[in-house]
This record gives structure tokens, sequence and C-alpha cells, in this order.
């Protein structure tokens, strides 16, 4: 997609991208639609969460986060470069709607219960005692589970899979502000393109694992299992977000691809793996060892009868 | 100026941007036709082109220093949109107070309603949300009804139900405690517009407090009170005589919020050097309750005649016993 930098005309390339630099003014560009061009599948945001930490802030993050996973990471990683920074405005979507289920489950309830046992004494001896003991009855229980489901938010853009866009949430969403390219421009606005059907799906499965989460806390009894349930949508609302989130390309081998990293703009919530040092990993499970089988020899000496 | 969800039919005040009940985002209708092109945003002052800045939360020009304003937060401190006057007068306040010293119980030094220094006297409008709602609650619980070889079978239902004038406090000048004894007995029908003159008010210089939450955090808080109130009120649901584990869900439909703020005199009064705080219900004056001290003397004596009686009881338990 090619547009004109509005300050000097220059040709500017927009590759999956809604905001650009002018390589030859420096000017801050970005793609402004008419109203009904927008589809269906790449729509015009509606909302925006700004960035609330910059750079250095980011950065610090990613030091610390680096820093705790040393002690199994790649010890290049301890010298390793930032070679890219960028501050994406990623594409998602905000779901909400009106959840209506119906579920069913075995509820445990304790009761105790005074059992006879038969104990074998140091001499050989046996004698029958009686102990109080702890049971579970299961009851069926059916029944209907209602309330809004909100804050549903799923990744719109190539950029970022499905789990790590769930790692980097919660955004704050009390921060939202209705979309304005004021709050784009100068960043890099990543365009929608993944289907609005199937972020709609996604965000439906995701709202009916939120069911899940609230019917586990809403059971009653001691217990429960064979949780199941049904849960129908109404009144479902999907709306295009822009949230924030720091991509870093970390370099830390130059025989390897450099680490990715993303980091929510707003939080600090980071999400990224770092590459691993199998023989940190085989040291560790070594000195676990060693120190499991110290305890056990240790028990097993001042358990042994005196001679 | 308030409109209405499409979805819950709860209120959306200005500046809402998600409903505050049921997340419905309150969209705006599109601007007017224009070509696809690439755009610069220009600072108003010396027109270079601008980027958002994340310090200043706005976009901000790199030449000339200029922030450009953009569409803030609506997040605002709550405040109180009507008040209830004050009924109770300065001087009944006091008097009040003097009564309830008198009435102290024998526990209480016998000096205290003549001795206690009065050291203020403060007319408070304490910051309070008023709710009313319908919803369809489902519950689940555990009662006795049905139980087998445990004392305890899981029932469910669904009840729908009016939530009408659900008081929920705001206030750090007073405990939840404090307030739930002040509540019942407000008369919310007398309450008056803050912005307007109450003529029914018999006292000056009320000091109306602040809201201790803004408006986002504000409805969570008051949500939780809704469903609190809603446990409350499916119990008499519940069969059988006993239960426990009540869980409820509620989906609200047409919520209204209005923020008030009750009248309460607050007093601190001094006895032998120490402070105690007391509070007057700002409509009805036989209302008063607070801290007050002991006679430790007093509660010394009762204690060593209780211990010395069941000495005494104990002995002649002892004494009266058959010997072997």
């Amino acid at each position: 997609m090619r547009y004109e930098c509005g300050q000097c005309g220059s040709a500017l390339a927009f590759e999956r991208v809604r905001t650009a630099v002018c390589p030859y003014c420096a000017s801050p560009n970005f793609v402004e639609r008419p109203a009904s061009a927008p589809s269906k599948d790449r729509p015009d945001p509606a909302w925006c969460l700004a960035f609330t930490g910059d750079a250095e802030w980011a950065r610090a993050r990613l030091q610390r986060w680096i820093g705790r996973r040393m002690i199994v990471a790649d010890p290049a990683l301890g010298r390793a470069s930032v070679e890219e920074i960028r501050g994406v405005y990623v594409p998602a979507y905000l779901y909400s709607a009106v959840a209506r289920t119906t579920y069913s489950a075995s509820i445990g309830e304790h009761y105790k219960e005074t059992e006879t046992y038969t104990k074998t004494h140091e001499d050989g001896s046996k004698t029958t005692e009686t102990r109080e003991v702890t049971r579970t009855e299961y009851r069926p229980l059916a029944g209907e589970h209602l309330g809004y489901i909100t804050d549903v938010v799923v990744s719109a853009g190539a950029g970022l899979d499905h789990s790590t866009f769930g790692a980097l949430q919660p955004f704050e969403l009390r921060q939202l502000r209705r979309y304005s390219p004021a709050l784009v421009s100068g960043w890099v606005q990543e365009e929608y393109s993944r289907e609005a059907d199937e972020c709609l799906r996604v965000s439906r499965g995701d709202a009916i694992d939120a069911v899940g989460e609230q019917l586990r806390a809403f059971m009653p009894g001691d217990s429960h299992a064979d949780l199941s349930w049904q849960t129908r949508v109404e009144w479902e609302s999907l709306d295009p977000v822009l949230v924030p989130v720091w991509v870093f390309a970390v370099r830390y081998r130059g025989d390897r691809p450099p680490m990715r990293v993303a980091i929510n703009g707003q939080t600090g919530a980071v999400a990224g793996r770092v590459p691993l040092s199998w023989w940190k990993i085989a040291l560790l499970a070594l000195a676990g060892a060693a120190v499991v089988t110290a305890i056990v020899l240790l028990v097993l000496h001042f358990r042994e009868p005196p001679p | 100026m308030t409109t209405e969800c499409t979805r819950c039919r709860g209120q959306l005040e200005h500046g809402d941007l998600r409903c505050a009940v049921c997340a419905l985002p309150v969209r705006i209708e599109a601007a007017g036709e224009r070509s696809a092109r690439a755009q610069v945003l220009r600072c108003t002052d010396c027109n270079a082109a601008v980027a958002f800045s994340v310090k200043a939360q706005a976009p901000h020009c790199a030449f000339c220093g200029a922030i450009m304003a953009i569409e803030q937060l609506v997040d605002p401190l709550e405040v109180a949109e009507v008040r209830i006057p004050f009924a109770v007068e300065r001087d009944a306040a006091a008097h009040a107070l003097r009564g309830w010293l008198g009435r102290r119980g024998f526990f209480a030094p016998k000096s205290l309603r003549d001795d206690a220094v009065l050291e203020t006297l403060s007319p408070l409008c304490w910051a309070g949300w008023v709710c009313s709602a319908q919803a369809h609650v489902a519950w689940t619980a555990d009662s006795d009804e049905g139980a087998k070889r445990s004392a305890w079978a899981p029932h469910a239902g669904q009840v729908p139900m009016r939530f009408e004038a659900i008081v929920v406090p705001a206030t750090r000048g007073l405990t939840a405690a404090e307030c739930s004894q002040l509540v019942p007995y407000y008369d919310l029908r007398h309450a008056v517009p803050v912005a307007g003159e109450a003529s029914e008010d018999v006292v000056e210089d009320v000091v109306i407090e602040s809201f201790d939450a803004q408006r986002s955090a504000a409805r969570a808080q008051v949500q939780r009170a809704i469903e609190a109130t809603a446990k409350t009120r499916v119990e008499p649901h519940i069969p059988g005589r006993k239960f426990r584990n009540v869980h409820v869900a509620c989906l609200l439909q047409g919520q209204t919020t209005q923020r008030m703020a009750f009248p309460a005199w607050v007093l601190a009064y001094r006895y032998r050097g120490r402070p105690y705080r007391a509070i007057i219900h700002g409509q009805r004056g036989e209302l008063v309750f607070g801290r007050a001290p002991i006679d430790r003397v007093k509660l010394a004596i009762v204690v060593a005649s209780a211990l010395a009686a069941i000495a005494l009881v104990v002995a002649l338990v002892l004494l009266g016993a058959p010997r072997p």
C-alpha cells in the first residue's frame, strides 16, 4: 500500500501498519481512511489504550525479567544487546456479552464416620481400635448461572500469537480512550490482519472459559467434580481497540536468531521465552538430587534404633 | 446529563466510554466522508509534525515543546449530587451527647456526664451512593434440606429481585460499622441538590465529604455491595432450616446510582485527658453511639466479686461432698 507523505509528498510504503515515519523529512504519518472505507476485517480502531511507560521503563522491565531467569538461561544472554525496540499499537478486539449458562456438577459434602481398624503393636500383638474419618458424599446439582462477561481482549494482528498476547494480559481497561490519530502519531500501528469472525470465535471461547472460572467459585459444598456447562451468549459486542506493546529483539549470539520479547505498555507484564542453558539445568537437577539424597540419608540415620 | 445503556438499561453519565454495569462501549457516529490518505498531525503553535509523548500522555512537539490537548480520560473523583439537610441543631446535638453520656450504664464513671469536655462538634455530610436496580439472581448453597449421610445437601435456584435505594458508604470519615448504624434511619425523601440552597437545613458550615473513589473504581464497589445485599436476600429462598456456602450471580438491569451526602454530627470529647468519639444522626437526635470510658475500679470490684462467688461455690461443693 503506497501513500504520499503528508509533509513532503514522498512515497511511503505502509506494510501491515497504519503509521510510518517518512525517511526523508522524519514526519510521523498515519493513514486516514474515509468513514465508509473500513471493511469488516480491516476496521478503523474505535478505542485505544495509550502507552504509560516509555522505552527506558520497558528496557528496565526487560533487564529485570532476564535477570530473574539467568539461573537457567544461556549465559550469553548476560552480555546480550537490544537490537531493536519498538513501541507497537497492536490491533485487538474488545468483547463483552451477556452469558446465560446451564451447568451440572457432582457436589462433594464432607461427613465424619467412625471406623474400626486393627492396630499392630511393636511386640506383634494386635488390638481393635476406632478412629474418626472424613468421607465425602457426592450429590448431583444442576442450575443456571447468569452474568455479564466483560473485558475479553483478543489479538487481531499477525505480529503476536494468541498465547503471547494472553501472557501480556490483563490490560488496564479503565484507561480506555476513544481512538484518535493523535494517540498513535509517531508510533507503529499494526494493521488488522485477522478476520473479525475468527476473532469473535476466539473471544467467545475466552468468554466461555471465563464463565468456567466463575462457575468453579459458584459451586457450593466442600468440593466438586464433573462440572460441565453450556453457555449461551447474547448481546455480544466486538469493538476494535489498539493496545500498547513494547517489542524487543535481543541479539545474544551471532549464529542464532534474536530473542523476541513483548512487554505490556501499561502494566509491564512480559511475554517471551529465554534460551535455556542445558548444562545449567543439569547442574541444578544434580544439586537438587544431592540435597534430597542428603535429607533422606539423614532421616534414615536418625530413625535407626539404638544398638 | 444521563442516558441509558442499550444492553442493560443502566445509567450512562456524560463522559462514560463504557457502561459501568455490563461494559458495553458507548459508540459515537463516524465523522464525514474523506478520501484515504497519509496524514500528519501538526503542532498548533509552530505547524511541525508531532508525535504522541508517553510522559505528557498527549501529542508533544519536539520543536517548540507545545503539548496538544486530546480527549482526556474521564474518571473524575465522585462528588455528591444531593444531600439530606440537617434536622438536628448544634445545641440539640450537644444536649443529646450529654444525655447519652449520662446513660452509659453501671460501668461508666459517675462523673462522665458532667466532667466530659466537648472538644469539637462538626456537622459532617458523609458520602455514599444510593443504588436501585433490577436483577436476576442465580444462587447456590448447602442446606440441611434433603441431607443424607452428610449434614448438608447442595441446592440451586434463581430469583428475580428489585433493589431499591441501597446505600453504599464511600466515606473515610466514618467506619463501615458506624455507617450501618446510621443508614436505616435516614429519610431519603428529604434529599436536596447540593448546588441549591437547603431551605430545611438548620445548621451552617456543613462539611460535605468528598467521595473516597474515582468513578471507575466506585462502580466496582457499588456492584460488590449489591451482590452482598443479594446474598442476604436469597436466604429465605434456600430450603431447610440452616444453610452455608451461599453464592450469588447477579444479572443487573436498569441500575441507577445517585451520589448522596448523609448528615451526621461527629463529636470529639475528652474525659480525664483521653479522647473519645461519638456520632449523632443528622436527622434523628436520639440516635447517638460511640465510645465511652469505663470505670476500672468498678470493673475490678465486679470481677473480684465474681471470682470470690465462684470460689465460694467451689468451696461449698467441695466441703459438702461426702468423704471417702
